[in-house]
C-alpha cells in the first residue's frame, strides 16, 4: 500500500439527536489522486472532509489517515499532514499580513525561523502570489485571499489537501487562476464543490454525494456526463458540457 | 460621515460607523507591522518600560508640575523614532484625552491654597489639575505608543515571558481577534437592515430581539471556523511566536538600559528646572 493514502470503512456521521448526515460511507483514495467531491446543498460534503480532519469526531466506522486512525489523541499527527482550505478565506486568514498568516502553522509546528521563512516563500511561489508577501490581509480582494488560503496551508507541506469550494465568488480570471494552481500541486486532493466545471478541469475521479451516501464514484469524465444520474442527484450538466 | 446611494433609492444610506471602526483596528495593524526601528525592539522590552514609565509618571506629587513635564521626552522620541504623525495619534485618541483631562476639572474649586512654582505664586488646585491631566495624557500616549509599535500577538508573547497565565493571554488574543470578527458581523447585519429600511434613521426596537440573536449565531459560527482553522495549523493553546527572538538581543537591552538611565535621572531630579536655571 503506498504511504499517502486516506480510507473510510463504513462511516457514519450524526450530529447530536439528528438525523445522520452520511451514512455508511467506504471511501479510498491514495498518492496523487485528485478527488472531485459533489452533491446538492446539504449533501454531507462538508461533513465528509471535516471528518478527515477530525472537526466531527462522533461518527461511527473507521477512517484512517496514512494508517493512523483519526480519533481525539491522533489529531495533532492526522492534522500536520492535511491542509484543509475552508469555503470563506475570511475564516482561515486571521492574522494580520500576508507573511504572518503564511508563517502560522510553521511556526506552530516549531520550526527556526530560517525554515519557516523559505517555507512561506516556497509556498508563495506556489500559489503566484509572491509579491503578496508584505500585504495585509483586509487590503485583499477576495481571489488573492482565496490564493494567500491555500498557501497557508501549502506552507505546512501536508500531503493531503482538502478544499471546501474553492472558486467560490472567484471572478473567472482567478478562477481559471486557481485551477491552474491546483493542477500544479502533485498532493493527495480532495475538492468539494459545486462548480462542476472546476471539477472537470482539475479532478480525474470524482465521488457523488447524495442523500448521506455515496451514489456514484468514477472517473469524471463519465459521471460529469451522465446527464441523469446528475438530474436524479439533484445536480445539472456541467455548463461546457450543455448544448446550445 | 462617507455617503453612498442605493440604486433606485431617492434616500442616502449612511455608512456605519461599525466600518469606521474596523478600519481603525485595521490602521493600528497597519503601523504596529511596519519595518520601523522601534517596531523591531523586542516586545518584551516594550512592554516592561511602557509599565515602568507609566508607575514613574504617576508616582509625582501632585504640584510637581516642573518635574513630570520632563517625562514627555518619552513619548516625543519614540513619536520621533517611530516616524509616527502626532496630529494623527490625537486624533485618534479623540474619545480618550478629553476624558483624562476632565478627571481633574474641579480640583481648582476644591484646592484653593497657593504654592510657589520657581518662586511664583500658583494655585495649588490649578497645579494638581495640571500634572493630574499629564499623568493621564503621558500614560495614554506612552500605551498608544506602545500598541502601534507592537502587533498583539508580539504583545501576548511578552506577557507569556512575564509567566502571565497561559490561558488568560490567550483568552486575551482571542477576545482581540473576535471583536473583528463580531464588528464585522454587526456591519454586515445593519448594512442588510438598512439597505431594506431605507426610510428609518435606526434599527427598530422591534428588530433588535432578532438581530441580536442573529447577531450571536452568526458570530459563533464564523468564531467557531477562525478557531477551526487555528487548530488545523497546529495551534495548541499557544502562538509559536518569535521563537528565534525568544530573548532580547543586545540592542534590546541598550534600549532598555537607555530609558531606565533616562527615567531614572528625569525621576531623580527635575531636568527641566536644572535646565532652565542654567540659561
Amino acid at each position: 500500500m503506498s504511504h499517502i493514502h486516506i480510507d473510510m470503512e463504513n462511516v457514519s456521521f450524526a450530529y447530536e439527536k439528528g438525523e445522520e448526515i452520511l451514512r455508511q460511507i467506504t471511501f479510498h483514495a491514495s498518492e496523487t489522486d485528485s478527488v472531485g467531491l459533489i452533491g446538492a446543498n446539504g449533501a454531507g460534503k462538508s461533513t465528509f472532509l471535516k471528518m478527515l480532519v477530525g472537526l466531527n469526531l462522533n461518527f461511527t466506522g473507521s477512517i484512517r489517515i496514512e494508517e493512523i486512525p483519526v480519533q481525539s489523541g491522533t489529531l495533532a499527527q492526522i492534522r500536520s499532514r492535511i491542509g484543509y482550505v475552508f469555503q470563506d478565506s475570511d475564516s482561515q486568514l486571521f492574522m494580520n499580513t500576508v507573511y504572518e498568516d503564511v508563517a502560522f502553522a510553521p511556526r506552530n509546528y516549531g520550526l527556526p525561523e530560517k525554515e519557516v521563512e523559505k517555507r512561506v516563500e516556497q509556498a508563495l511561489r506556489m500559489t503566484g502570489t509572491m509579491h503578496l508577501k508584505e500585504k495585509q490581509i483586509y487590503k485583499m480582494s477576495g481571489g488573492e485571499k482565496k490564493l494567500i488560503s491555500i498557501a497557508t496551508i501549502l506552507s505546512m507541506t501536508p500531503d493531503i489537501l482538502l478544499m471546501d469550494e474553492p472558486s467560490i465568488a472567484l471572478d473567472p480570471k482567478n478562477r481559471r487562476n486557481l485551477i491552474h494552481i491546483l493542477n500544479s500541486l502533485e498532493h493527495l486532493k480532495i475538492i468539494a464543490s459545486h462548480d462542476l466545471d472546476l471539477i472537470l478541469d482539475t479532478c480525474e475521479r470524482t465521488v457523488l454525494i447524495s442523500q448521506g451516501r455515496i451514489a456514484a464514484d468514477g472517473p469524471t469524465k463519465e459521471i460529469l456526463t451522465d446527464q441523469v444520474l446528475l438530474e436524479e442527484n439533484g445536480l445539472e450538466l456541467p455548463l461546457c458540457m450543455r448544448k446550445g | 460621515m462617507e455617503l453612498f446611494s442605493v440604486s433606485g433609492l431617492s434616500e442616502r444610506v449612511y455608512m456605519s460607523k461599525i466600518g469606521g471602526t474596523i478600519r481603525e483596528i485595521h490602521y493600528m495593524e497597519t503601523l504596529s507591522s511596519r519595518d520601523q526601528w522601534v517596531n523591531q525592539i523586542h516586545p518584551l522590552v516594550k512592554f516592561v518600560l511602557t509599565v515602568i514609565y507609566i508607575l514613574a509618571v504617576v508616582s509625582f506629587y501632585k504640584y510637581d508640575v516642573a518635574g513630570l513635564a520632563g517625562f514627555a521626552v518619552y513619548p516625543l522620541a519614540v513619536f520621533i523614532l517611530a516616524e509616527l504623525s502626532f496630529l494623527d495619534s490625537l486624533k485618534r485618541l479623540r474619545f480618550v484625552l478629553p476624558l483624562v483631562c476632565l478627571v481633574g476639572i474641579l480640583n481648582p474649586f476644591l484646592d484653593k491654597q497657593e504654592v510657589m512654582l520657581a518662586g511664583v505664586p500658583v494655585s495649588a488646585g490649578v497645579l494638581s489639575m495640571t500634572t493630574l491631566i499629564m499623568k493621564g495624557v503621558f500614560s495614554v500616549l506612552a500605551s498608544y505608543l506602545l500598541i502601534a509599535t507592537t502587533s498583539l500577538e508580539k504583545l501576548c508573547y511578552a506577557l507569556g515571558m512575564l509567566h502571565i497565565p497561559r490561558a488568560a493571554v490567550t483568552q486575551f488574543l482571542l477576545t482581540y481577534r473576535y471583536i473583528t470578527v463580531l464588528l464585522e458581523e454587526v456591519d454586515r447585519i445593519t448594512q442588510a437592515y438598512l439597505l431594506r429600511a431605507p426610510r428609518q434613521k435606526g434599527i427598530h426596537f422591534k428588530a433588535w430581539g432578532s438581530l441580536a440573536g442573529q447577531l450571536l449565531l452568526r458570530s459563533l459560527d464564523r468564531a467557531n471556523e477562525v478557531y477551526e482553522s487555528m487548530l488545523l495549523r497546529g495551534y495548541q493553546g499557544d502562538y509559536g511566536y518569535m521563537r528565534e527572538h525568544a530573548v532580547p538581543g543586545r540592542q534590546d537591552r541598550r534600549y532598555f538600559i537607555f530609558w531606565m538611565a533616562v527615567f531614572a535621572l528625569f525621576r531623580a531630579c527635575p531636568v527641566i528646572l536644572v535646565i532652565g536655571s542654567i540659561f
